[in-house]
């Protein structure tokens, strides 16, 4: 009997550790000691630009060839290329230009490129069809068609609308989700649930295997070399903090690790959002290592790359975290161009990390045509759930750096008086990962690689110059970040003279418009702006025209509205804040 | 810590209001005309249109409390300043707010009802009396609440002023 128990025991073992090395390319081997800084050459960015997954990446490499865990769902429309341009033949791009400064209602006729694309994927996420009634209570309506609108609605006002539309302006902050995405959750839940990468039985291999293939999902939307250079985590802020601690902590045990020291430099901008400032100042609080700030551009348009460029790095430079584009200017920075000058005038083992919370749910971002060492999204602003995002790292570096958390998983072997670590990813994925959310987002690339993420881009280029030249002729706003015709994100963050932008915000909900208001966690961008806040409007795929036409016009009637009741006032600032007279010493002065 | 600027940019000067002129009647609030849009009630109408009390008060007058409180998350700061009298009774107040069309109605409103009352009366004002009288929209009410923080915050100051005094003397 205790022979059976013991074979059983051993076939078990094995089938666990054979479970265990699929699950990571390699065996797990103590971290080897990164060679010394003067060996580095110091690398620029790679010509290449775009080049195929390289074979090691694979959908579902490792996984055995069975979809039944995860499909790749198409969008319920058709979306190819050829469909949009059908019935509109595309507008020359002067068109646009030659009529903006001339007839107001140059948008009336305005025809995009690609008009289709909202239009036919507003069917795939329920949310859209949100409409509020004339209490303002919000309902679901199946009805998907705007010129359904209740005549009179609940008996109320006639002439007036009764009910609106949801109008959501604010994926910068959270982008929806298509039923693809939630149908993947509640598929995990329902048919899969189960721990990853330590179970031998089947609920445990089919997690597995849709967790994993998300990651190759990543690693393949990235253009990443191996998939063991994505590590899972609840989102960007999370990943840069990651990144952060890891550099900046003394683990015991006599590994070196790549470290950043008393002395040492860290570059970030005075343009970043807090999620990319914090962490570096706690790095820097507990180095003793030195944060330096390139500062906002005094012409509104992000941080001012001449000045990084201009002696902020230096050989004592080891990390440089900016963002790819502004989620308060919509600014999108020269990344390879700075790449290059960090390589050539930094320390040699400077680290690179690239924001890209902005940029990767709304075009290509390749990670090894960018020629960074990290790059952070989130995946709920890419249409997948909350609670996940990733961090990219180039995998020599990500096997050179200390763990962020410690527990589970991210162990070779564990003793009493010290424990080993696995390689990256397993390294920085400690305890159960966020396995429903993870495969919600592989749910999510593919949905979006459905349509195409050029296609998307596409799309937002002209949406966006749409909002920007749209808003341009709203009288008393200004937009903040790039001026007409430099291309920028869709979105626009702008302040108004005669109105707060938090009563703008409560205002447009009213009317069934969601744009936020504040600070977007950028209060040093802010502060250097000179506002102390402002609204702003943010789409994505899923907007049409109609809705920046509608927002359009609910602003201005909001606007109209207060500057009706200001007319007894002076107003001397932009915010739409009423101070006081100044005729007393006491000179009022905002807390922050 | 501020740029000139925008020092510059937060200080709006609102002149002296002419007797005559009247706020906009908008009673039900929809004052566009097409109809059927609604925004805040009448009540914060008439306080952001007509604030009541805005000034100062010397700060360093020992009769004079002073509740500077902030919300730096939204962005709203109030400063209300109250004038207490040898019995306690709250003669003047005044208050300068950097906020939004709520903010500036709540401790518009707050001043208009700390005056006349005794300093221990006015800490039972609580932000929900303000919000119903101004009939807030539920997103607003922490702008209330900022208000009912200004007034405590004003007389935590006016009574720890009359405590140094009394212990000084």
């Amino acid at each position: 009997m205790s022979i059976t128990n013991n074979r059983h025991a051993i076939a078990i073992f094995a089938l666990h550790l054979t479970t265990t090395l699929s699950a990571s390319s390699s065996f797990s081997l103590p971290c080897p000691s990164p060679p010394p800084p003067s060996s580095r050459v110091r690398r620029r960015r790679p010509t290449v630009i775009a080049t195929p997954p390289t074979p090691s990446i694979r959908a579902c490499s490792f996984l055995r060839s069975s979809s039944s865990s995860s499909s790749t769902v198409p969008p319920t429309s058709s979306l190819s290329d050829d469909d949009g341009n059908d019935d509109d033949p595309p507008p020359s791009s002067s068109s646009s230009s030659s009529s903006s400064s001339s007839s107001s209602s140059w948008w009336k006729d305005y025809k995009f490129n690609d008009p289709h694309l909202a239009h036919s994927v507003i069917g795939d996420f329920p949310i859209l069809s949100t409409r509020f009634d004339a209490d303002g209570k919000m309902t679901s309506s199946s009805s998907l068609v705007d010129d359904e609108r209740d005549a009179g609605g609940g008996g109320g006002t006639g002439g007036g609308k009764a009910d609106r539309r949801l109008i959501y302006l604010d994926s910068a902050a959270t982008s929806h989700k298509p039923s693809v995405v939630t149908d993947a959750l509640i598929s995990y839940y329902e048919t899969m649930n189960s721990n990853v990468h330590r179970g031998a039985h089947a609920l445990s291999r089919e997690s597995t295997e849709a967790y994993e293939c998300a990651r190759d999902k990543v690693a393949s939307f990235v253009n990443a070399r191996d998939r063991n250079e994505v590590i899972f985590t609840s989102g960007a802020t999370e990943a840069i903090n990651l990144v952060a601690t890891s550099l900046s902590c003394r683990e015991g045990g006599g590994r070196e690790y790549r470290l950043i020291g008393e002395g040492d430099e860290i570059l970030i901008t005075e343009a970043e959002h807090h999620s990319n400032i914090v962490p570096w100042q706690m790095a820097a609080s507990r180095t003793g290592a030195t944060l330096r700030y390139v500062p906002a551009s005094s012409v509104s348009d992000g941080f001012d790359v001449s000045a990084l460029m201009g002696g902020l790095v230096n050989d004592r430079t080891k990390l440089v975290s900016i963002q790819h584009v502004s989620n308060v200017l919509g600014t999108i920075n020269p990344i390879g161009d700075i790449v290059d000058y960090v390589r050539d005038n930094a320390s040699p083992d400077v680290l690179i990390l690239l924001d890209a919370c902005q940029s990767v749910p709304h075009m290509k971002v390749d990670v090894r045509a960018l020629g960074v060492d990290f790059v952070v999204a989130s995946g709920h602003k890419m249409c997948g759930p909350t609670g996940i995002g990733f961090l990219w790292g180039r995998e020599d570096v990500l096997n050179g750096m200390a763990p962020y958390k410690g527990g589970g998983e991210m162990i070779d072997e564990v003793y009493m008086d010290g424990s080993t670590y696995a390689r990256s990813p397993a390294r920085f994925e400690a305890g159960t990962p966020p396995i429903a959310q993870a495969i919600g987002l592989g749910a999510a690339i593919d949905y979006i690689n459905g349509i195409g993420i050029d296609r998307i881009h596409e799309y937002e280029i002209e949406l966006g110059d749409y909002l920007r030249r749209r808003l341009e002729d709203v009288e008393g706003v200004t937009v903040l970040g790039p001026r007409v015709g430099v291309e920028r994100a869709a979105l626009c963050s702008f302040v108004s003279d005669v109105v707060h932008p938090s009563d703008l915000g409560t205002f447009l909900d009213l009317e069934g418009v969601a744009i936020r208001s504040g600070h977007h966690c950028c209060q040093p961008l802010h502060r250097a702006l000179g506002h102390s806040h402002s609204a702003r409007a943010s789409l994505y795929f899923y907007n049409t025209k109609e809705d920046v036409d509608d927002f359009v016009s609910a602003l201005e009637g909001t606007l109209g509205f207060f500057r009706s009741l200001t007319s007894g006032t002076t107003v001397d600032g932009k915010d739409g804040n009423i101070v006081a007279e100044t005729n007393d010493d006491d000179p009022f002065v905002p807390l922050f | 810590m501020l740029a000139a600027a925008s020092l510059r940019r937060v200080a709006r000067i609102a002149h002296s209001r002419c007797p005559a002129f009247a706020p906009v009647a908008v009673g039900d609030t929809n004052a566009t005309a097409g109809g059927g849009r609604r925004g805040y009630h009448e009540n914060i109408i008439e306080h952001y249109e007509n604030p009541r009390n805005v000034g100062s008060l010397d700060k360093n007058d020992d009769d004079v409390g002073t509740g500077l409180v902030g919300a730096p998350a939204c962005g709203d700061v109030m400063k209300l300043q109250i004038k207490v009298d040898e019995n306690g009774i709250i003669q003047d107040s005044k208050f300068k707010t950097f906020g939004c069309g709520s903010a500036i109605a709540s401790s518009s409103v707050a001043t208009e009802w700390v005056k006349g009352k005794h300093v221990d009366e006015v800490l039972a004002i609580k932000n929900t009396d303000i919000a119903a009288h101004l009939k807030l929209p539920p997103v607003k009410l922490h702008c209330s609440m900022l208000a009912e923080d200004a007034i405590r915050a004003s007389v935590n100051d006016w009574k720890a002023k009359k405590e140094a005094k009394n212990a000084a003397a």
